[in-house]
């Protein structure tokens, strides 16, 4: 007897489902089931991930963060205790980062119009600026404000991570030990194949969206990434990315793609944007956050932790904390 | 007292210490600010109830010899199943058919003694366990029947998870009933009743160790001789305490596990035992595993056990000094002598498909009252071989 | 007395484990495989220990409610 087990009985090609979700593919894979055990684990894994879609995502209306940014500078509103810990997380994230993690940094985007590459001057920058701020959020038990009108707040810097994780905890909780949740890339992975090896997850290559610039080996935890490459545009030179930093409003430049391996999805996805965010102190901040990362700069120079199973990087990876 | 506490461990700040940094590790606030979200883990559960079936077949072929006598030789084939029913209750079963054939020695190794003896034993093992939010509990039925042996018992165990999953408590009660009917008319409608207590624990160490202990307690009352055996005569009460502990350890790079197992085992026939196992199981690409391993095992002799030593003048089988007709304790058993026992066991295993999988044992065992661990062997006793092969083929569902 | 000293050593062990740094959930992937289970093929050890408590004196102790035999 012992603690935890539930045993992997198949080494078949695993179940895979994939799904379009938060404007971004998404997949779930599940080994060691049957295609219609599989089906129903992934429908309910999927039922999961748009109810988090649709109750945060600041396109809805009638979604809570469309609610609070709409009643901003004026009334307060009521927020469940799911909504008040997604604000305890972001309140940790802006300590852990600095400032430079906001989930009010999102009215930048007023200014950044990445279709059209358009440059915002530096007056509408200075005019946003003074409506970011995660201090000016207002909380009380059951009710958030944000003090501003025109101020806003969005999940986009989590929700995604966040959902992976709670999919995968749905999973687990359904009996899956052998599968993994990838949304966008954001991946939490519920345990390792069948026969106990680890899955192998291809890095993107920041410069080539066709191209895979590494492997990563995991088997449990999850592995997420930040680059510079999902929303952008050139300009003289000069690539302006949709990371922006809240300070200055503008884009950071200094990381290409930084990805990291943590136990959750929601703490790689926000150790890698904080790196991004921290430019040259990010390296330094991953080295202290504990977790395994591999990291590429904007000459295309490749940094990791030893801690992450790298295999097959382009180019060879450097060691700099070794 | 301290002064200050930190709810969280604090770091001094490493790298460059030019970066104004909070000096809690900003690793360790993350992380346990996420730990904080609603859902993120599963809500534990325990081990969750099988989502799927399994029926398999097996055999296992016996040859047992000494030098210049082939004794026992028996074929096992047996049907082992597993059924879930209703989402959280599970019925397995074990059905076995015993065909044993051959010699089995009437005292000591002395072949005179020796003659054919041909049986069959059917026996049935059932299961049925329930699985709880924070554990279990099973029941269990097994029945054994021989031409002149039969044996019914009962058995209720559980188990009790922490709700880290990282400690289980493991309990067990059972009880047993025989009943002896000897061919030879030795004794008629003879009784042995046993109960038995079993207390233990697993205990996750860390990500590659799992480690169990426990502590069992057998009462036995009633018919514990040995009727086709001449001159046995043993106490009708046999109780036995075992304790033991078993250190499961996975090695990553290898993929491999290594199981250790040891027991210390001791009971009112005076009889004390040691039993120390190790296996490691390796495993290979497309779902080939093969398993190597070793038992050893030693025991003290009872304390009724007479040496091979007959008397001057009748001879085998009557024992020097004894006085036999006023039946005292007392057998010529090899079983209850003191010896060492060492098994050598190669196992392979295939994974067919996501269906089928395969196994098969090949274990050999040897008996020498020379190779006793602490003390001497019991003299004058030839070594016992044996071996076994088990095949065994299984589908899941 | 031996028995003795072995509870000491299994006390010893079992306080211990309070001092264990808890593993958590996601780092169990190593501990789910079937081969890390002490139940793992029982089948296989029922047919062991049937072929070991007919051959020596003391078997059992680590599990309840076995079927007794007349393997002599």
């Amino acid at each position: 007897m012992k603690p935890v087990v539930r045993h992997g009985e198949a080494n078949d090609a695993p179940f895979r489902f994939g799904f379009t979700v938060m404007g971004g593919p998404g997949e779930i894979t599940l080994a060691a089931t049957d295609s219609r055990s599989g089906l129903r684990l992934a429908e309910l894994a999927v039922a999961e991930i748009r109810r988090i879609e649709s109750k945060f995502s600041r396109y809805r209306p009638d979604s809570v963060v469309s609610q609070i940014n709409a009643r901003a500078g004026a009334d307060w509103t009521d927020c469940d205790a799911e909504t008040e810990s997604l604000f305890a997380y972001a309140d940790a994230l802006y300590t852990a980062s600095g400032g430079l993690f906001d989930i009010s940094s999102g009215v930048l985007r007023r200014a950044w119009d990445f279709r059209a590459q358009r440059i915002p001057s530096q007056q509408a920058l200075t005019a946003l600026r003074a409506l970011i701020g995660w201090q000016r959020m207002e909380r009380r038990a059951g009710q958030v404000r944000l003090a501003l009108a025109g101020m806003e707040i969005d999940f986009g810097g989590f929700g995604k991570e966040y959902a992976a994780d709670r999919a995968g905890a749905l999973l687990l909780e359904q009996g899956a030990r052998h599968g993994l949740v990838n949304l966008g890339g954001d991946i939490r992975v519920l345990g390792p194949k069948p026969d106990g090896s680890p899955w192998s997850l291809g890095i993107r290559d920041p410069r080539d969206p066709a191209a895979v610039i590494a492997e990563i080996e995991i088997a449990s935890g999850a592995l997420a990434t930040s680059g510079d490459y999902e929303r952008y545009f050139e300009a003289d030179g000069r690539r302006y990315c949709h990371i922006l930093d809240p300070r200055s409003g503008m884009p950071v430049e200094h990381w290409r793609s930084v990805s990291v391996v943590a136990a959750l999805a929601v703490v790689a996805g926000s150790h890698a944007t904080i790196a991004m965010l921290k430019q040259e102190a990010g390296q330094a901040y991953l080295d202290d956050c504990g977790c395994a990362y591999l990291a590429y700069d904007k000459d295309g120079r490749c940094l990791r932790q030893s801690g992450a199973k790298v295999t097959a990087t382009v180019p060879p990876c450097a060691f700099p904390s070794a | 007292m301290a002064a200050t506490e930190h709810p969280v461990a604090v770091e001094k700040p490493r790298s460059n210490p030019a970066l104004t940094r909070d000096p809690v590790s900003t690793g360790a606030l993350v992380l346990s600010a996420a730990l904080a979200l609603p859902g993120l883990l599963p809500a534990a559960s325990a081990e969750p109830a099988p989502a799927g079936g399994m029926i398999g077949l097996r055999n296992l072929s016996y040859r047992e010899s000494q030098p210049g006598l082939e004794r026992v030789g028996s074929n096992s084939p047996s049907l082992v199943f597993l059924v879930p029913l209703a989402g959280e209750w599970a019925l397995s079963g074990d059905l076995v058919t015993d065909n044993v054939s051959g010699a089995s020695p009437r005292y000591h190794t002395a072949i005179s003694g020796a003659s054919q003896m041909k049986d069959r034993r059917n026996a049935a093992d059932l299961q049925l366990k329930r699985y709880l939010e924070d554990g279990s509990v099973s029941v269990g039925l097994a029945r054994s029947n021989e031409n002149d042996y039969a044996s019914t018992a009962l058995s209720l165990q559980g188990t009790v998870d922490s709700k880290d999953r990282n400690t289980t408590l493991l309990w067990g009660l059972g009880g047993a009933s025989d009943t002896i009917n000897p061919v030879n008319l030795a004794v008629r409608n003879e009784q042995r009743h046993s109960i038995d207590a079993m207390l233990g624990v697993a205990q996750v160490l860390t990500p590659a160790d799992l480690v169990q202990f426990s502590l069992g307690y057998n009462r036995g009352r009633g018919y514990f001789s040995d009727p086709y055996k001449i001159f046995d005569n043993r106490p009708r009460r046999l109780n036995q305490t075992a304790l033991s502990a078993k250190w499961n350890h996975h090695f990553d790079a290898a993929d491999g596990t290594s199981r250790f197992s040891y027991r210390y085992a001791t009971n009112s026939d005076g009889v004390r035992s040691h039993t120390l196992g190790e296996e490691y199981v390796q495993a290979f690409g497309e779902g080939w595993s093969v398993t190597p391993a070793l038992r050893y095992y030693s025991q003290s002799a009872a304390r009724f056990y007479v040496d091979p030593i007959y008397d001057p003048l009748f001879g085998a089988p009557f024992p020097a000094g004894v006085a036999i007709f006023q039946h005292p304790l007392l057998t010529m058993d090899q079983r209850l002598s003191a010896f060492g026992a060492l098994t050598l066991e190669a196992k392979l295993a295939r994974q067919l498909s996501a269906q089928w999988s395969a196994d098969l044992k090949l274990a050999r065992y040897e008996q020498r009252s020379a190779w006793r661990w602490f003390g001497r062997g019991s003299p004058g006793l030839a070594p016992l071989t044996a071996h076994w092969l088990e095949i065994g083929l299984y589908r899941r569902w | 007395m031996r028995p003795l000293a072995l509870s000491i050593v299994i006390a010893a062990c079992l306080a211990g484990c309070a001092s264990i740094e808890p593993v958590a959930p996601w780092q169990k992937g190593q501990l789910a495989k079937p081969e890390m289970g002490f139940a793992d093929d029982v089948a296989g050890a029922a047919y062991a220990e049937h072929v070991y408590s007919s051959r020596e004196a003391v078997s059992g102790g680590t599990r309840v409610g076995g079927g007794g035999c007349g393997c002599n």
